[in-house]
């Protein structure tokens, strides 16, 4: 129970670390913001969790799968338009792309947090798990929030370095992954058919163990990927980049113009 | 005089794309497969190995009949879906290529095991969706 509680805490709460510290460095958000974020994700969780069972029928039994999917796949959506502020930056969209980084807080906080809760109030009640169980969620919190610390660090002097698109590439990264990993949730309940093994590297970097869980959470790692999941992650990671370069060029030349 | 507005796509034309485009994407909902049933017990799987035919698409349904929740989970299958307590789900795997694929219980890992094996069959079973 103590190291399933700390592996649960690597492959869910570590997404909602991760998202957030690399949002507070973009965008030098206030700790308000966070509490903010982390209460409405919080009761968002709620009404999920609340309705899981009415959710899971819908679509023949696929609603859980689908819901997680589009959350995922909004949170890719939203990334994009911080990219894109960033490109037609104004002072008086700053409000607006703290709403939009609270929205992708919230909802990766009800994907990933439904997970806990489901696990939390399965076995809570059991008897003699209790102690391993808080003793995993103390290491598995430490874990989170030693790393997070680190990607802080890391993602500040990146910011101090190279500008704001340096934090955004970031963001982009980490959502593109989640998004590509959560591919097999429509593969699973048969609504987009099984693709080829694009390549294997579970004995390099095996998905079981920490470096995958890490390496999945930061970039999408998958030891196995699919044909299917490697060309949507290129498409998804290449074709921001490419547009969000070409607008900005665009966007420069024609301020210079003017001047 | 108002002249009748034109579609861009003629009826017969779209039809025949929506026909198209249906019977591609939606072919997955509609094709038939085997069924392979699993029940979970005390935290562990029962059948712990079954067998499918190799790059056949199946349907497992597990059957969680314990009092408390249990994600089935394999890194090696690709899968993870959560099976509340008591309650019945579905997952499609494959069409795999012959060799052993291993699942587990997230919530008890150490006692919910289980492998796929994945092999050429001559006969299938009878149990069709």
């Amino acid at each position: 129970m103590l190291i399933n509680t700390v592996i649960l805490f690597l492959r869910d709460a570590l997404p909602i670390f991760v998202l957030v510290v690399y949002l507070y460095v973009h965008l030098q958000a206030s700790k308000y913001w966070l509490a903010l974020c982390f209460i409405v994700g919080a009761f968002l969780n709620l009404i999920y969790i609340n309705q899981i069972h009415v959710i899971g029928q819908w679509f023949d039994g696929r609603g859980i799968e689908l819901s997680l999917w589009l959350s995922q796949l909004f949170v890719y959506l939203l990334a994009l338009i911080l990219g894109h502020r960033l490109v037609y930056s104004a002072s008086s969209y700053r409000y607006f792309l703290y709403w939009v980084a609270g929205l992708m807080v919230s909802l990766t906080l009800v994907s990933k947090g439904s997970n806990f809760i489901l696990y939390f109030d399965g076995y809570l009640n059991q008897n003699n798990v209790l102690q391993s169980m808080l003793l995993g969620t103390f290491l598995g919190l430490g874990i989170c929030f030693s790393l997070a610390t680190l990607l802080y660090l890391a993602a500040k002097w990146l910011k101090q370095q190279l500008g704001p698109w340096a934090t955004w590439s970031l963001i982009l990264v980490y959502v593109t992954g989640q998004l590509v990993n959560s591919l097999p949730l429509l593969v699973q309940v048969d609504f987009i058919d099984e693709s080829a093994t694009a390549w294997n590297s579970q004995n390099f970097v095996s998905n079981e163990f920490e470096f995958g869980h890490l390496f999945s959470v930061l970039f999408g790692y998958q030891a196995s990927p699919s044909i299917v999941q490697v060309i949507v992650y290129t498409l998804a990671l290449l074709m921001p980049l490419a547009i969000f370069y070409w607008l900005n060029l665009n966007s420069t030349s024609h301020s210079g113009n003017k001047q | 005089m108002i002249r009748p507005i034109q579609p861009i796509i003629p009826v017969k034309k779209l039809f025949v794309i929506t026909t198209l485009a249906f019977s591609l994407f939606c072919h997955p909902l509609l094709a038939a497969v085997v069924e392979y049933h699993i029940q979970l017990r005390n935290h562990l799987f029962f059948p712990s190995q079954i067998t499918i035919p190799a790059n056949k698409k199946v349907k497992l349904v597990i059957d969680n009949q314990d009092n408390t929740p249990e994600e089935f989970d394999s890194f090696s299958l690709n899968r993870d879906k959560v099976i509340f307590a008591n309650n019945k789900a579905s997952i499609f795997i494959g069409p795999l290529e012959p060799g052993k694929y291993d699942f587990f219980g997230e919530y008890n890992p150490n006692t919910a095991r289980g492998t796929v094996i994945v092999e050429h069959q001559k006969q299938e079973s009878p149990d069709v969706n």
